[in-house]
């Protein structure tokens, strides 16, 4: 079995997919988190100076979905066909594009200034997350409602996801209210025995 | 028939591709390379008919709430819907051949595409200028975002070709949907900003290799030639 190292930041955010994906296929690896104060000096050593990196056998591969894809393939948990596979990579992906959006609110958060957090909670997270969630709940109940984005059987972005909410709910409570399909497949996913003993045991970061 | 011939025939059965049990595929965009010219690339590499479908931006309203995420380009196999492009272009790279030679080189194609998508979500407002899509200073723009995405992207792209050999491609040994990603945004970045990536000796040689592939070249040469 090959080695396995994933560098990232300390907290969720775009990592914890891949850490999850790790924990649930019971592979050893070491989770690297790398403080604030601490990348500076490790940037360099990053191919695209920019974290999560997995390294494999010392082999670094950059970018969160390619690497969440990656180890999702290796432990079966990448869709049962290419075409269900490239529906998980769809919704992957317009989840990057939601994210991408929500950048102003994200970037607010980290700050101190209570009127532009509601401001950009209202002008931009309420619409960023109305679109994609209304998606995911279309996508949710099109698949019969199973406890899964695509097929049957548990994927990377069931994982993606649910991880996502659980941070966003600390922002914005309720946020995914209007999305009853999707909280039940986050609550399915977040149970399941593996992850449930990962996330209770986890540190407990800001994001 | 006698038994020779029933045996013939099965061999021959056995040797011949099953066109019939080759999907039928529709790829739907605007009249515009952009998010779909990958995808038109793979099929015509692959020698795999499809159906060509460019949509007149008037028409689109009508035809976006009948897709999944009211997007294009939208991929459609046998009839079941596919979006998001590179959702389509590694789905069909990795049919036809062209996702890289191994599990490791397919997620390192995956993460130069996502690399590339970032650089481009940090050029779009200077893109958009240049497109004729918005207004703005094109001056401003491109030294306050088109250099510095240039040079962290291209940067990153010139030291994996030269990292690579300088063989004509980004990872691997092989033609990649990456490498038909990178090419392809250099030739709409020759048509906007003629010298804007003579800065990186490696990448432009290792586009030229790239796009002299046979079948690359001919279908470049018979493509309706748009701007982006």
């Amino acid at each position: 079995m090959p080695t396995y190292k994933l560098s990232y930041f300390e907290g969720q955010g775009l990592g914890e997919v891949s850490r999850q994906l790790l924990h649930l296929s019971e592979t050893p690896f070491e989770d690297d988190r790398i403080s604030q104060e601490d990348w500076p000096k490790r940037k360099d050593s990053m191919p695209f100076a920019k974290l999560p990196v997995l390294f494999v056998d010392g082999k670094p591969l950059p970018q969160s979905l390619a690497i969440a894809r990656y180890l999702a393939n290796q432990f079966g948990f990448a869709g049962k066909t290419p075409f269900e596979s490239a529906w998980v990579d769809a919704l992957g992906d317009q989840f990057k594009d939601y994210f991408s959006e929500m950048v102003p609110y994200f970037m607010a958060l980290g700050g101190d200034n209570e009127e532009e957090k509601s401001r950009l909670q209202l002008e931009v997270a309420e619409p960023a997350i109305n679109k994609f969630f209304s998606i995911l709940e279309k996508r949710a109940k099109d698949n019969g409602s199973n406890g899964h984005f695509v097929g049957d059987s548990l994927t990377w972005i069931d994982i993606h996801i649910s991880d996502h909410m659980g941070v966003g709910e600390k922002y914005f409570p309720n946020a995914y209210a209007a999305f009853p399909t999707v909280l039940a497949l986050r609550e399915g996913t977040v149970s399941l025995p593996k992850l449930k003993e990962w996330i209770e045991k986890r540190p407990v970061t800001p994001y | 028939h006698s038994p020779l011939y029933n045996l013939l025939y099965s061999a021959w059965l056995s040797l011949v591709p099953s066109f019939s049990a080759m999907p039928s595929y529709k790829l739907t965009y605007f009249p515009v390379r952009a998010r779909a010219e990958v995808a038109r690339q793979l099929f015509y590499l692959a020698g795999v008919p499809f159906e060509d479908v460019r949509v007149p931006h008037a028409d689109w309203p009508a035809l976006k709430p009948k897709t999944p995420f009211g997007q294009m380009p939208l991929l459609e196999v046998d009839g079941k819907p596919l979006p998001q492009s590179y959702a389509i272009n590694r789905y069909l790279a990795k049919e036809f051949g062209f996702a890289g030679k191994s599990p490791f080189e397919a997620a390192w194609v995956d993460a130069i595409a996502d690399q590339f998508k970032d650089y481009n979500i940090e050029l779009r407002p200077l893109f958009l200028v240049l497109m004729g899509f918005a207004q703005g200073d094109k001056d401003q723009l491109l030294k306050d975002v088109g250099i510095p995405a240039r040079d962290k992207f291209f940067g990153i792209l010139e030291k994996l070709a030269k990292d690579n050999g300088n063989n004509g491609h980004f990872v691997g040994s092989s033609l990649t949907w990456a490498d038909l990603l990178i090419a392809d945004h250099v030739k709409t970045v020759s048509i906007h900003l003629p010298s804007f990536l003579d800065g990186f000796p490696t990448v432009l040689d290792t586009v030229k290799k790239i796009e002299s592939t046979p079948k690359l070249k001919e279908w470049i040469e018979k493509r309706p030639d748009t701007k982006f």
